[in-house]
């Protein structure tokens, strides 16, 4: 078996990673992917001393899904050996608030595996994980960056934090703040990324962002009139109504069949304040909101054919109380309880940039 | 000019060029409202030769 999956409660880290040692006695992992809720303690140093010889990475979470289980205070596990991953490479960008220059970093990393053309020419073996930790509130920027130095497709999703304990990304037994993890995957029998949002075009109307601060991710204006008149418009409600709208009708940059998600958050400053940054110059449209399982079912059952080694599920941490709230719980997980699969609650997702009330997955075959 | 860009970076590969139309997208330029007859927009080309300028391609 070439991926194993693991959801483990324990009295401590310690715990955790000893548990985790006895599941996966007869099985040598080359990267160990985690997903901790926030209440464990340093659950990276106790899992690098049970595992020195792997390369491993993880993120802090609200609440965390394993195979057909969703569950909160656990860890969910998956564990790659070089059955299904070849060959991994890991660094850390710390202090992605500072917007640093990816390329010296992606360079290396292309490098790891011989070089940009090497990675080209298998293109479809190669893949790129990002863990962000959320609260620097850079991800917009980074991953548009990121997409400037390399081709590779790279997929993950930010840090989310239960009731207790401190929003962190994790990598080779170091926990880390404000930071990015990125690991590209050289896998044995290729990968697939699929991105499922649930949220459908409102409004063929398309809104021309005119005035944005995209740093402090603050929206302004449509079409030079402020933003919240516009909106107001659109769905033909009167503008003192507009905050009851915000989950059920977000924006999306539409871009072809893609949807990018962009929620808000709340009225600030003479504008609206997102939880991604809108870039002035960008086309929206007005969404509405569909249902969760049955457009994660579709989404699922387009891309994967046949049974995948794994699946990693970043999945908005809005969607998960959705669900909760929905009752729907069971039926979206057991879409995920076809394939070995783990996935967290997360604050934001990544795929070519930064989304917001999206599921991103990694298949990897 | 956009779509010159997107061939250049992409060099014959799909999943690429798709991936560079959408990065082009985020970035706040609306791709497909622009065609090889549409009337010249210099904010719109100074963004373009910038995107151009950051993937290392030249238009």
């Amino acid at each position: 078996m070439a991926i194993k999956t693991l959801s483990i409660k324990g009295t401590d880290s310690r715990d955790v990673a000893r548990q985790a040692r006895e599941a996966l006695a007869e099985f040598q992992p080359k990267l160990l992917l985690f997903f901790a809720s926030s209440t464990y303690e340093s659950p990276e140093a106790a899992l690098k001393e049970a595992f020195p010889g792997t390369e491993i990475i993880g993120s802090s979470s609200h609440s965390e899904y394993c195979n057909d289980g969703y569950t909160s205070g656990s860890v969910s596990i998956m564990a790659m050996d070089a059955g299904s991953v070849e060959d991994v490479c890991v660094r850390v960008v710390e202090n992605i608030g500072a917007e640093p220059d990816l390329r010296d970093v992606l360079d290396g990393m292309h490098g790891y595996f011989g070089g940009v053309e090497e990675i080209l020419a298998n293109y479809e073996r190669y893949v790129g994980v990002v863990l962000f930790e959320s609260s620097a509130k850079a991800e917009e920027i980074f991953m548009d960056r990121l997409g400037t130095v390399t081709d590779l497709l790279f997929v993950g999703g930010s840090s989310s934090t239960a009731d207790a304990g401190q929003s962190l990304v994790y990598a080779n037994g170091r926990s880390y703040s404000g930071a990015a993890v990125l690991a590209i995957l050289k896998t044995v029998n290729g990968y697939d990324v699929l991105k499922t949002q649930s949220a459908h075009i409102f409004s063929e109307r398309k809104l021309e962002v005119t005035k944005s601060d995209l740093r402090s991710r603050i929206l302004y204006e449509f079409d030079h009139r402020p933003c919240g008149e516009v909106y107001a418009e659109v769905l033909g409600i009167g503008q003192d109504e507009i905050q009851n709208y915000f989950v059920c009708n977000p924006l999306g940059v539409v871009a072809g069949e893609e949807i990018f998600v962009r929620t808000f958050n709340q009225i600030q400053d003479g504008g609206i304040t997102l939880h991604c940054g809108l870039p002035e110059g960008t086309e929206i449209n007005v969404l509405k909101i569909g249902n969760i399982v049955d457009d994660t079912k579709k989404a699922l059952d387009e891309a994967i054919r046949t049974p995948p080694a794994g699946v990693i599920n970043f999945n908005c941490l809005y969607r998960t109380l959705e669900i909760l709230n929905e009752d729907q719980v069971e039926p979206y997980c057991a879409l995920f309880g076809r394939y070995p699969s783990i996935g967290f609650s997360t604050n934001g997702e990544a795929y070519l940039g930064h989304i917001n009330e999206t599921s991103t997955i990694l298949v990897i075959k | 000019m956009i779509q010159t860009v997107i061939t250049q970076k992409a060099k014959g590969n799909v999943v690429i060029a798709n991936s560079i139309r959408t990065k082009m997208y985020l970035k706040g330029i609306a791709v497909d409202k622009f065609t090889a007859i549409s009337p010249d927009d210099p904010a719109t080309m100074q963004k373009v030769r910038e995107i151009a300028r950051e993937f290392g391609v030249i238009v």
